[in-house]
């Protein structure tokens, strides 16, 4: 059964995610290369805990890939989630996948992929242009 | 041909060496400042710096079109990223990248990088077919060991030898695709007759090579 919620990379953005998924409820499982980033995580957090390279299929496997009904990818490198997603997607076939890339160019490499995607740099240019708009009035 | 060679030292040197030529349009792409610099000095050719995973980068370098891309970065995932922006977004029509975990090799292949090369893997291929030399087997493995052709030698203790090929019933999984015969190349049909000493070139899978060999060393 699919019943895992995977967040590869527990930076701001993945130990965020993990924290409030898992007070959610969710079944969560965070993956990240380095151990000292696990302290970004409450501590009520009740998830499972891996240090592994993701990138490594043997280590994603132990990480309960295939039983994943989501996965929140969110390292430091855009080519690391670019994989991580494709592999996702086409190997693993995981319902839902969410992304983060910091090159908006990305976009155009996962179209027709079931694939949503963050571009923190169009979030950040969208709420400046509001934040102009406003200070004129 | 306009080829794309994106990142690598002494390798993209060697591989530009190979194919410096009048009939060959070469693009070279470089993250490394020194590294440009180098081969700019030993090759006299222009390189373009930049990240080949960026879009504008092969943009400008002019990379649209290109009939092969050959990623050698340093990062399996940076030419992964590499190989897909290139094939996706400028229609080039074969990739081709290095990487590090062997692991690797059929992994981007299935998620669409055209050709993947590990030296860890060929390594392993090549020590493989070494160990398992018999006297007068050679064995090539073809297509990351999904094809083998193998070379072997009829005794004329076979129970082949002097045998037409249409009599023999020869495996169905294999084919003799070539007979050496007295440094002569034949492709051979139903009614030529093995001779002794003659050198045949069988195509099959791997799953199949030993009942093959056994076929064909079969005494009488």
């Amino acid at each position: 059964m699919k019943n895992k919620f995977l967040v590869i990379g527990c930076g701001r953005l993945g130990a965020s995610i993990a924290n409030s998924e898992s007070e959610n409820g969710k079944n969560v499982i965070v993956i990240d290369s380095d151990p000292s980033s696990f302290d970004r995580l409450n501590d009520s957090f009740s998830g499972y805990k891996i240090t592994a390279d993701a990138t490594d299929i043997s280590s994603l496997e132990a990480a309960y890939i295939k039983t994943a009904e989501e996965v929140s990818i969110a390292t430091g490198n855009d080519n690391v989630n670019l994989f991580l997603a494709h592999l996702c997607y086409d190997v693993y076939k995981v319902p839902k996948i969410v992304v983060r890339f910091n090159d908006p160019d990305y976009s155009a490499l996962i179209s027709g992929m079931n694939i949503k995607a963050i571009f923190p740099f169009e979030l950040s240019l969208n709420k400046f242009k509001t934040l102009e708009g406003g200070s004129h009035k | 041909m306009k080829i794309v060679i994106a990142d690598g030292g002494k390798t993209a040197s060697f591989i530009i060496d190979m194919f410096k030529s009048r009939e060959n349009e070469l693009v070279v792409i470089n993250s490394s400042h020194t590294q440009a610099a180098s081969l700019m000095k030993n090759e006299h050719i222009s390189v373009y710096v930049g990240n080949p995973w960026r879009h504008y980068v092969l943009e400008e370098a002019g990379v649209y079109g290109a009939d092969v891309f050959i990623a050698l970065c340093e990062q399996d995932t940076d030419n992964f990223a590499s190989c897909i922006m290139a094939k996706k977004l400028f229609g080039v029509k074969k990739c081709i990248c290095v990487v590090n975990n062997p692991e690797n090799v059929d992994l981007y292949k299935k998620l669409g990088v055209d050709s993947v090369i590990s030296s860890t893997y060929l390594l392993a291929q090549s020590i493989k077919s070494e160990s398992s030399v018999e006297s007068l087997i050679k064995t090539l493995s073809i297509e990351n060991d999904k094809i083998q052709v193998i070379e072997a030698v009829v005794l004329s203790k076979y129970k082949i030898a002097n045998c037409r090929i249409m009599d023999i019933d020869f495996p169905k999984t294999a084919s003799i695709a070539a007979i050496y015969r007295k440094y002569q190349i034949f492709i051979p049909n139903g009614q030529v007759t093995l001779l002794p000493k003659d050198t045949l070139v069988i195509v099959t899978t791997p799953e199949h090579r030993k009942d093959v060999l056994d076929f064909v060393q079969k005494e009488k």
